[in-house]
């Protein structure tokens, strides 16, 4: 092993766990107040070094500097640490239980979150986010992302999401089948799979998942895939992409990649393509979209406008960086009791007249076509999903 | 023996004998109060001396004698160490200092209690003398930790006699009118030592700035005045605004501000002439804001907001959004400015605030409250005093006060620390009993005193999570292996008054840990 392995880092909520070579095991344990913590700290750290190398097999220090870590965040890091020392050594899986979803749940908002970050992790899953997206590409620096895939991987497995929790990884070919092969042990809900450019893009995708799923024991099909475009090509591919593979239940628009990519500015009209085609390719393929980020998180006024914006336009959500902006999305997102009511009335009617046998359904002598009752329909569903939910 | 809430209380503490917590109004007395000092005048008296030392040797303050001080300068104040500072240098020894609440600023104290020039501290300990007491630090006898409204009473009743009281002042006048709203530092209202001026046996202000007579508004007043002295700094009023004034930015704590703002909108108080406590701490603060976007939105006119005065307040009051604002300590520089001009910011001294024998608390006319908590228990009780280790780190403040007055006081506090479990079986020290708190909000949801079913009902209906408190507890239990837990020996470095005088709980030596 090299001289010196370090994971995690000094930032409060987080620990740094280092390891260097040495004869034998030692574990050592730094923290703000021993006579508190170091014992529960180093049950933590002896248990997770047993559940690594059962035969004792890690010869080397490991030091940890805790922050105010939550027991898994420890393990993450004390797991991160020794497989970068000792890459043979196979990782922890431990058996997770995930709330079903269902493939049409409601996603009006993808919350999105450093899969680095311990501080904004911790308690990502209380602010309602209807999914919650814990990020290992552009928000978690190169260097990091060993790490960051084991602590997203320990995340997943401590904590159980009130609703979907999925990992927004890396592209295949630079670190992403490590990432899918890691997190499929924690069992996320989905996969988002940024950059995609290619119907080829999903299904190797899906075939690196199919396997991880078989070696992680879950069931082969049951990870879901969000792909993201964020390129003029991947904008323009945007059917093939939503109907690549039966896994893609949600397609998703990333703004910042592709105005960069396009060369446009970043305003409404800039995007207006980009965003309908989206939409027309995921509804044709029976699947939901979701818009991009509203990057400000202080202008709550812009991303009430933006939100309307994409509902507009037949968005089912949108991404937010910040927990603050997920109830404006929500407000957005969700049927109003105005569209609540007139789409009870259309369905009412058109059992009405099915139970009468009249092809023809009407309201106040006014026809409605079968699209409006299509859309009608799905607006109960979506409030029925809610309510549940709600309830719960 | 052990009090109403099964805590070990011994008889007596110190030269003290000790009456046991018996329940949040059980103790009921009338009679007369402590007499008060008189002493005639004629015309022509000058009370202006030059120095500190002159006024300390006028007052005839001795060895073994009780100081008083205030501490509306906060992390800003000059004039407690500018005090000890000059009785060590004239040999005093052995002084019992009674301040209204010790801060960082003040940690110089320690070395005057290594050198025997102070032995006793009855008072709130902020920071490094509680932290030095708790560790070993020997004062001559335990402290006693009281609440804003539990100082004023003790003073009244007798419970503690003060020799000599120095009032620092942003402006006086050479008669002893005396306040902490005008001059070139101000600090917001100095009515915490109104109690003290009137008792104690000599009253000295320390200003730094002499007005013409009358210096007005007469928070202190002449015929309470022995002498006066005027000093070069009384106080920074940049730094009364400490960190813990700061609007939080982390996600978890703005969530438990909505919570607690979304607990007191769903609740029967939210109507036009609400009433609440604000206070200070990030997630308080976030909350205010938030009640005040709720209170706008549904066009609702607030009766009163106290406080700790923040920007806050200010704001809502000139808004429009609450008539008036009690403020009993300023607690940033806006709340300072706002207090001379506006006749709606109304000064509150604690002995109106929460003086529990009195004929009436402005406490117990709150709808709603916000307060914090280091520590809370199955059983609702709170601890703001101790740190889990046993540390005593903290002054008790209103937080009794609020709590026992206010229809709703609910308690905002994450499920977690770092690795620091909130929710316990049984706090490490009661400050608050569980009987006088209705809502205990976290990040993951909010708990509510079984006593209070109706206010369950009220944030069902609402929506809003309501969690039993040990299914909070657990849930926060599992995200973190057991703590170390201390010891405790007999000895009893503090007691905690309730605010009737009666001992709610005593803070035990650490002497090991399991």
């Amino acid at each position: 092993m090299p001289k010196e392995i370090v994971a995690g880092s000094d930032a409060k909520g987080d620990c740094c766990v280092t390891v260097t070579s040495g004869k034998a095991l030692a574990v050592a344990v730094a923290t703000d107040d021993p006579n508190l913590f170091e014992r529960g700290i180093r049950e933590v750290v002896d248990e997770t070094l047993a559940a690594l190398a059962p035969q004792g097999r890690v010869k080397a220090t490991v030091s940890v500097a805790d922050k105010g870590a939550l027991d898994y965040v420890l393990a993450a890091r004390v797991e991160a640490a020794v497989r970068l020392a000792f890459p043979e050594i196979p990782a922890i899986a431990s058996k997770v239980r995930r709330r079903p979803s269902a493939k049409d749940a409601p996603r009006r908002s993808r919350l999105y979150a450093p899969g680095n970050s311990p501080r904004i992790l911790v308690g990502i899953e209380l602010h309602g986010a209807d999914c919650v997206l814990v990020d290992l590409e552009d928000s978690v620096p190169p260097a990091e992302k060993p790490a960051a895939r084991v602590l997203v991987k320990h995340l997943l497995c401590a904590i159980d999401f009130p609703n979907e929790v999925w990992v927004r990884i890396n592209p295949l070919a630079l670190g992403g089948a490590d990432d899918v092969r890691e997190v499929l042990l924690a069992r996320p809900h989905g996969v988002a799979l940024p950059k995609a450019e290619s119907k080829e893009d999903v299904i190797a995708l899906s075939v690196e998942l199919a396997k991880a799923e078989r070696e992680s024991g879950t069931p082969v099909g049951s990870t879901w895939i969000m792909p993201i475009l964020e390129t003029g090509k991947g904008v323009l591919h945007a059917e093939e992409i939503s109907c690549a593979d039966p896994r893609v239940v949600v397609v998703a628009f990333g703004a910042e990649d592709y105005t960069r990519d396009v060369g446009a500015r970043r305003t409404p009209e800039a995007l207006l393509f980009a965003r309908s085609m989206i939409v027309a390719a995921a509804k044709a393929a029976g699947v939901q979209a979701s818009d991009t980020v509203y990057a400000n998180v202080d202008d709550e006024a812009g991303l009430a406008a933006e939100a309307k914006l994409a509902r507009d336009l037949g968005f089912d959500g949108k991404g937010s960086i910040h927990p603050a902006q997920v109830p404006a999305l929500h407000a957005a997102f969700t049927p109003s009791e105005k569209e609540m009511d007139e789409a009870r009335k259309i369905v009412a009617a058109a059992e009405e007249a099915e139970a009468r046998g009249i092809g023809a359904i009407a309201i106040g002598g006014k026809m409605i076509d079968r699209p409006v009752l299509e859309r009608a329909r799905r607006a109960l569903r979506l409030s029925d999903r809610l309510s549940r939910k709600e309830s719960r | 023996m052990k009090n109403a809430l099964g805590r070990e209380i011994p008889k007596t503490i110190g030269s003290r004998s000790v009456e046991a917590y018996a329940g949040a109004f059980a103790k009921q007395r009338s009679g007369f109060k402590a007499p008060q000092p008189q002493k005639s005048s004629v015309p022509g008296e000058n009370k202006v001396l030059p120095s500190l030392e002159a006024a300390i040797e006028a007052t005839g303050l001795k060895d073994g004698m009780t100081i008083s001080f205030h501490h509306s300068f906060r992390e800003g104040d000059r004039v407690i160490n500018q005090v000890v500072d000059a009785c060590a240098r004239m040999g005093l020894k052995d002084l019992r200092l009674f301040p209204t609440a010790l801060f960082g600023t003040h940690a110089k104290l320690v070395d005057h209690i290594k050198s025997g020039v102070v032995s006793r501290i009855e008072g709130s300990m902020n920071g490094p003398v509680g932290a030095f007491i708790s560790q070993g630090g020997k004062l001559r006898e335990p402290a006693t930790l009281r609440s804003h409204g539990g100082r004023w009473r003790a003073i009244e009743s007798g419970d503690v006699a003060i020799d000599v009281a120095f009032i620092a002042a942003s402006q006086a006048d050479a008669y002893g009118n005396a306040n902490g709203i005008n001059g070139r530092t101000p600090c917001g209202p100095i009515t915490f030592c109104m109690v003290d001026a009137q008792y104690a046996r000599k009253t000295v202000v320390v200003t730094n700035e002499l007005a013409p007579y009358p210096a007005y508004p007469l928070e202190i007043q002449q015929g309470w005045v022995d002498y006066i002295v005027v000093v070069d700094e009384v106080g920074d009023p940049e730094q009364i605004a400490s960190g813990t004034l700061e609007m939080t930015k982390s996600p978890a704590r703005l969530r438990i501000a909505r919570l607690a703002a979304d607990a007191v909108v769903a609740s029967p108080y939210f109507k036009d002439g609400l009433s609440f406590q604000g206070g200070a701490g990030g997630v308080s603060l976030a909350a205010t804001m938030y009640l005040a976007e709720a209170m706008e939105k549904a066009k609702i006119v607030g009766g009163f907001v106290m406080g700790g005065g923040t920007r806050i307040m200010v704001e809502m009051l000139h808004k429009g959004l609450v008539r008036t604002i009690l403020d009993g300590q300023a607690f940033d520089p806006i709340a300072v400015a706002s207090l001379g001009v506006d006749p709606a910011h109304v000064i509150m001294n604690p002995g109106l605030y929460a003086n529990y024998d009195s004929r009436g608390c402005a406490t117990y006319m709150l709808d709603a409250a916000f307060l914090g908590a280091t520590e809370v228990d199955l059983d609702f009780n709170v601890n703001v005093n101790t740190h889990s280790d046993g540390r005593l780190l903290h002054g008790i403040g209103g937080h009794q006060d609020v709590a026992a007055g206010a229809k709703m006081t609910v308690i905002t506090a994450p499920s977690i620390r770092g690795r620091l479990p909130v929710i316990l079986d049984r706090v490490t020290t009661v400050t608050t009993p569980g009987e006088v708190i209705d809502v205990i909000v976290t990040e993951r949801g909010l708990a509510v005193n079984p006593k209070r079913g109706d206010l369950k009902e009220c944030f069902l209906e609402a929506g809003l999570p309501v969690r039993d408190i040990a299914e909070l507890k657990a849930e926060a239990d599992g995200l973190v292996r057991p703590l170390g837990k201390p010891v405790f020996g007999d000895e009893v470095v503090a007691a905690i008054e309730w605010r009737d005088g009666t001992v709610i709980d005593v803070v035990r030596k650490v002497e090991g840990w399991q």
